[in-house]
């Protein structure tokens, strides 16, 4: 039984990011094991947030130094999404080959059963927990890629040997497709596992050391096909 | 809050790639967390870097607000300042009180003027949030401040003020469920 005021005093200093040792680590747990499903916590954890925000205010607004806007216009100028490869035929099968090296490193299993369920490095994870964690300190958002709807993120919360994936809005693949998510390192392309959008949602964490991913590639691919190698139907450099 | 049907409309634009819409949200928003930024890094180029990295993350994944769970203007500040405390631990460059901007005098080069001018209600709403904090006994509002501006961690402000770990996490969960209950009462 959880009991709430501790639980708002581990949430208080979460948010303001002054938690270290156990405390953080009861955070996290806190976090992942009994938020989600805790109206209360969600709410406190929402107002406790939103106090931070306005806290923002307190400091005097300051002109920014006139490189910034410049420095954002020539990263924006270079597109929204993260620079997905071309797969291109050779690519691809140096792809799928180096994803066995990958996999003899990482410890991963790849599904050549017809990869028509997750792996088990792919769970299924609670949007709230994955959309907390990407906004906790430290951590690092970045695009997938492109995408018919919405835009994927990948999450890489600090202290944490794992990724997530947080998608909404997102389409129902064609009938007959899943969606495969796909580890990218180099040219090392390794499949993680399979997915459908849940009433539009996709919440994912993906069980694999955050040091061996340069980023992470989604596909539109034939339901139940092996997944020897990333088809480029879904995302693709521009 | 004034603005925040605009602000929402400007995260729809700017989720759907219009790169306007991002420029009037920064025209509205960086003065803001350059100066939230400064006051917790208390350096230009970590103040610089911590509104860039939180700008393009909200470029790069606007769906990470969700509108349902607070304001655009809240959910930004607090990424900028989660960013900017992050950025304290990593360069391990927690400085002394006096080094810090604690008066928020402008930098050189620099016109806060500017940016208050273009933003008349914020700065209502900082009169408010001000207020609130004054309301917080000294006690809890140390804490509360140690940790918010000068991004400390519980155990470094239990050490400074030589007061239990306890009685800090006491007065800043004390401190935030005060102020929640202040800044939803403000006009």
């Amino acid at each position: 039984m959880i009991d709430h005021d501790e639980a708002d005093e581990l949430l208080a200093g979460y948010v303001l990011g002054s938690l270290t040792g156990a405390d953080a680590d009861a955070a996290d747990r806190l976090l992942d094991e009994h938020v989600p499903d805790c109206i209360t916590c969600r709410g406190t954890l929402d107002a406790f947030r939103g106090v931070t925000g306005e806290l923002g205010l307190v400091a005097d607004p300051l002109a920014p130094p006139e490189p910034l806007f410049p420095r954002l216009e020539r990263e924006l100028a270079g597109g929204r999404r993260r620079r997905i490869p071309q797969w291109g035929p050779a690519r691809m099968v140096a792809g799928a080959a180096a994803a066995v090296l990958l996999i003899g490193v990482v410890g991963l299993s790849l599904m050549h059963d017809g990869g028509s369920g997750p792996s088990e490095l792919l769970t299924k994870a609670d949007l709230a927990t994955v959309t907390d964690l990407a906004r906790s300190p430290g951590s690092h958002v970045t695009p997938v890629g492109q995408a018919p709807a919405g835009a994927p993120s990948e999450v890489e919360p600090p202290a944490h040997d794992e990724l997530y994936v947080m998608w909404t809005g997102v389409p129902t693949p064609g009938t007959g497709f899943t969606y495969r998510l796909w580890a990218v390192r180099g040219d090392a392309v390794t499949y993680l596992g399979d997915f459908l959008p849940d009433n539009g949602v996709v919440a994912l964490r993906i069980a694999v050391d955050p040091t061996t991913v340069d980023h992470l590639l989604i596909t539109s691919e034939p339901l139940g096909s092996p997944p020897s190698q990333p088809v480029p139907s879904l995302q693709q450099a521009g | 809050m004034q603005d925040t049907t605009d602000d929402l409309e400007l995260h729809r634009r700017l989720a759907a790639g219009d790169r306007s819409a991002f420029d009037e949200l920064y025209r509205r928003y960086a003065a803001q967390a350059y100066g939230l930024a400064y006051r917790v890094t208390g350096q230009q180029m970590l103040a610089q870097d911590v509104v860039h990295d939180a700008f393009m993350a909200l470029w790069r994944a606007p769906e990470a607000f969700d509108e349902r769970r607070g304001s655009f203007r809240t959910f930004f500040l607090s990424m900028v300042h989660h960013r900017g405390v992050d950025q304290v631990r990593r360069e391990q460059r927690l400085r002394a009180r006096t080094e810090k901007a604690a008066n928020l005098d402008p930098l050189e080069d620099e016109d806060p003027a500017d940016a208050v001018a273009e933003a008349g209600y914020l700065s209502v709403r900082r009169k408010e949030v001000r207020e609130a904090l004054t309301e917080l006994p000294a006690a809890q509002r140390q804490v509360l401040e140690m940790a918010y501006f000068d991004g400390k961690t519980q155990v470094q402000i239990a050490e400074e003020l030589a007061i239990p770990l306890g009685t800090v996490k006491t007065r800043t969960l004390a401190a935030m469920r005060k102020l929640r209950t202040l800044l939803a009462e403000a006009p």
